[in-house]
């Protein structure tokens, strides 16, 4: 546990680039820091591409600006048991064929509007050969708008959250409630 | 060398040894030391200090790595307390883990513990409500167990004692078989609960009430409780933290410090209590002897009177494992019962709902309590095909949330929007009386030792068919009322949960008029061993319905009057 502490903290110091050797004879290395999936960094800047697909940026910061794909990886790695961790990953490595297959292109290749028809359409692949690859979306996309909404620049800088919630008012009428818009 | 006399004798002699410092220990401590009693207060767990031992207390969200999650490797090596509501990654390190104190589970027992100064005190769901005479009643009315040998007049202003200290939030309703007590201003139910509440009066005109649930949480008397350090309580919710103003009645917050003050209290952690000692010659309890947590090494420490309050099956065990020749099964255990006649609180069902109406309005805010039934099933008189009945909680909420469907821009505006206004949510949960049985017991096993060179606790516990009948006679009863009310989209649930997760664990040192089937007297002494007085969980006669902190506070605090007075 220690060491792999270790290695998560300077991972996410380094933006998880702290490669060791992988097993498999593979050209890459893969990221050391998530211990139970083996992701290489091409795959990790695929998951950002990914989130920042799902939330862009815009006028506030967007999920790849806020390194999401390292807490999903995190949410993944650690908080998911072994058969959805498999899933997670057959589903992940079966995407850029997916996306060959849609668009004729890898991911990293396609315009903004080709990447957010290839991720819409695999959340709604309804076929059972699919179930991986729809899994490891609504994975990813959970995790994006869990990160995003929860991550420190959200909480300290766009909409500050407070451990204080106020008195309990039971009785609120809804149009009574000021409506600040934030703009994406 | 130099440190001879800290063996002496006196030296390790006090007036007085509380074991355990939680909810009911922390009392007992209290009040003695307040009234000048030299009171050693020994902590199996670790000290935690009030406030500077609350690691995650104003801790964000995103402070959390997994954001409150509880990993899947520590879920893995830890299936009981997992399974706990409030066991999550905030407030995990105030939690006992399945394997730092194995027991031996002969049926599903999923036992709760916190293992700290201060106890579960800094992790209950701080919901006091009284007993009344129809509970302390039960027992000899409906013939099981044996009669209490009290009634609400003995404890009543026990009741009120504690509830002042502590801090009990609530409005007085007026109700025989809730009684009201000290209270600090209520909180509000919302418009949704509100009109609940009317509906019930217009269908069951006074025989049944929903009313807003008594909390151990500071609302109003400020001046009051800043002497004890304390203050508002700020509706974070987040009490299983330990809370930095106070707002919730805990050991740590309140009564510990409060002894400490006093000068009189010397506390103990890491002090993992063996057994007490029996003096043969004496006729009497004078000591006990503690393994210290770390270095395994046993001590013993002295005093005239000890109070057992190791939490309920602790306390057991601790009696079980006090054997001597004048007591071969247990201190005190002339009866046999020892052990035995363990109950707890039904909490498998829940029934939840929609409401399509006040869709005008929402709440804003928090607040630390909800609604609550107190029991209305044979209450009066029998009335049903099983014996007793059962509390419920209730609550109706409501909130904004964002149309997650889409995707890229949409999606980012959505959620950083949230606009969407469902039907408020209805929810209701079971807390149902079981009846002790002599077959629901713990033992010690004659094998298994935990590391400390103590036998492991056996536990024998399970629902019966008088539970079946009540969780189905809940599902039914609450169905109709919800249906009653308009509500929709009427869900019920029986979770099937193993007995212990509702932490209500009573019984196996019991009260009661007769030595031959019982422990404890009236004043919670042992009937063998009137120098011991056991004043938690494991004292319990009988279970009824309510939330049972409150009642073990007013005990010890009782108890511990009365052994001042007898000194």
């Amino acid at each position: 546990m220690k060491r792999r502490d270790a290695l998560r903290s300077l991972a996410l110091l380094t933006g998880g680039l702290v490669l060791v050797p992988s097993c498999d004879f593979s050209e890459e290395e893969i990221l050391s820091a998530y211990d139970r999936l083996k992701v290489s960094s091409s795959m990790r800047e695929l998951l950002g591409q990914i989130t920042d697909t799902i939330i862009p940026s815009g006028n506030l910061k967007g999920a790849s600006d806020l390194d999401i794909q390292d807490f999903i990886l995190v949410m993944v790695n650690d908080c998911m048991d072994e058969d959805a961790q498999k899933s997670f990953m057959k589903g992940f490595n079966s995407f850029d064929a997916y996306s060959k297959d849609k668009k004729g292109k890898k991911f990293s290749d396609l315009e903004r509007m080709e990447k957010e028809e290839v991720v819409q359409t695999g959340l709604h692949e309804e076929s059972e050969d699919k179930n991986d690859l729809r899994g490891f979306l609504g994975t990813t996309k959970r995790f994006t708008i869990q990160g995003f909404l929860l991550s420190e620049y959200m909480q300290t800088e766009v909409k500050s959250y407070s451990l204080i919630p106020g008195d309990y008012q039971g009785e609120v009428l809804i149009e009574s409630l000021k409506k600040e818009k934030l703009n994406g | 060398m130099a440190n001879f006399n800290i063996d002496a004798k006196e030296d390790r002699t006090y007036q007085a040894i509380v074991i355990g410092s939680g909810i009911s220990g922390s009392w007992a401590a209290k009040e003695l030391c307040e009234h000048g009693v030299k009171t050693l207060v020994l902590e199996r767990g670790k000290d935690v200090k009030h406030i500077k031992d609350y690691p995650t207390t104003n801790m964000l969200p995103y402070e959390f790595e997994h954001r409150g999650q509880i990993t899947e490797d520590v879920r893995k090596e830890n299936p009981v307390v997992s399974r706990c509501y409030a066991f999550r990654e905030d407030a995990q390190h105030f939690f006992v883990k399945d394997q730092e104190h194995p027991y031996v589970q002969e049926k599903p027992f999923d036992w709760i513990r916190g293992y700290q100064v201060g106890g579960k005190s800094l992790l209950w769901a701080r919901q006091v409500q009284r007993w009344s005479d129809f509970d302390f009643e039960g027992p000899a009315r409906d013939g099981f167990a044996v009669d209490w040998p009290i009634r609400y007049k003995d404890l009543a202003s026990w009741y009120s004692h504690v509830e002042k200290f502590a801090g009990v939030s609530g409005n007085k309703d007026g109700l025989p078989n809730l009684p009201d007590g000290e209270f600090l201003p209520g909180y509000p139910l919302n418009v949704v609960e509100k009109h609940f509440q009317a509906q019930m009066k217009k269908h069951y005109g006074d025989s049944r009430h929903m009313i807003l649930a008594r909390c151990a949480h500071i609302n109003g008397n400020f001046d009051y409780y800043a002497q004890q350090g304390r203050a508002k309580c700020q509706s974070r919710n987040l009490c299983q933290r330990g809370c930095p103003f106070g707002g919730y009645f805990s050991a740590n917050s309140s009564t510990l410090p409060w002894a400490e003050k006093t000068g009189n209290m010397t506390l103990r952690p890491d002090s993992v209590v063996h057994s007490i000692i029996y003096d043969e010659e004496k006729g009497k309890a004078t000591g006990v002897r503690v393994v210290d947590r770390l270095s395994k090494e046993m001590e013993e420490f002295y005093a005239d009177v000890i109070f057992v309050n190791a939490a309920a099956l602790n306390t057991n065990l601790i009696l079980m494992n006090s054997t001597s020749s004048r007591f071969p099964d247990g201190l005190g255990n002339d009866s046999g019962v020892l052990g035995k006649y363990v109950a707890f609180h039904n909490y498998r069902a829940g029934v939840s709902a929609d409401h399509e109406g006040h869709l005008e309005y929402t709440t804003q805010g928090g607040r630390p309590t909800s609604g609550y039934f107190p029991r209305f099933r044979n209450v009066l008189s029998q009335e049903t095909d099983f014996l007793r009945g059962y509390a419920a909680g209730f609550s109706a909420s409501r909130g904004p949330y964002a149309d997650q469907s889409g995707i890229g821009m949409e999606l980012k505006e959505n959620i950083l929007n949230p606009d969407k206004w469902g039907p408020w949510r209805i929810g209701s949960h079971m807390m149902g009386e079981t009846i002790p049985k002599e077959s629901n017991y713990v033992a010690l096993d004659p094998n298994l030792k935990d590391e400390w060179g103590i036998p492991q606790l056996k536990v024998n516990v399970d629902y019966d068919d008088n539970d079946e009948k009540m969780i189905k006679d809940y599902l039914e009863q609450m169905t109709e009322m919800f249906d009653k009310a308009g509500f929709t989209n009427i869900r019920t649930r029986d979770d099937h949960r193993a007995p212990g997760l509702d932490i209500h664990e009573m019984g196996g040192v019991r009260m009661g008029k007769d030595p031959k089937t019982s422990m404890l007297n009236a004043d919670n002494q042992l009937h063998a061993v009137p120098n011991v007085y056991v004043t938690d969980g494991a004292s319990m006669t009988s279970t009824a319905t309510q939330n049972p902190s409150l009642t073990y506070m007013a005990f010890a605090a009782r108890a511990a009057h009365h052994a001042m007075k007898n000194r």
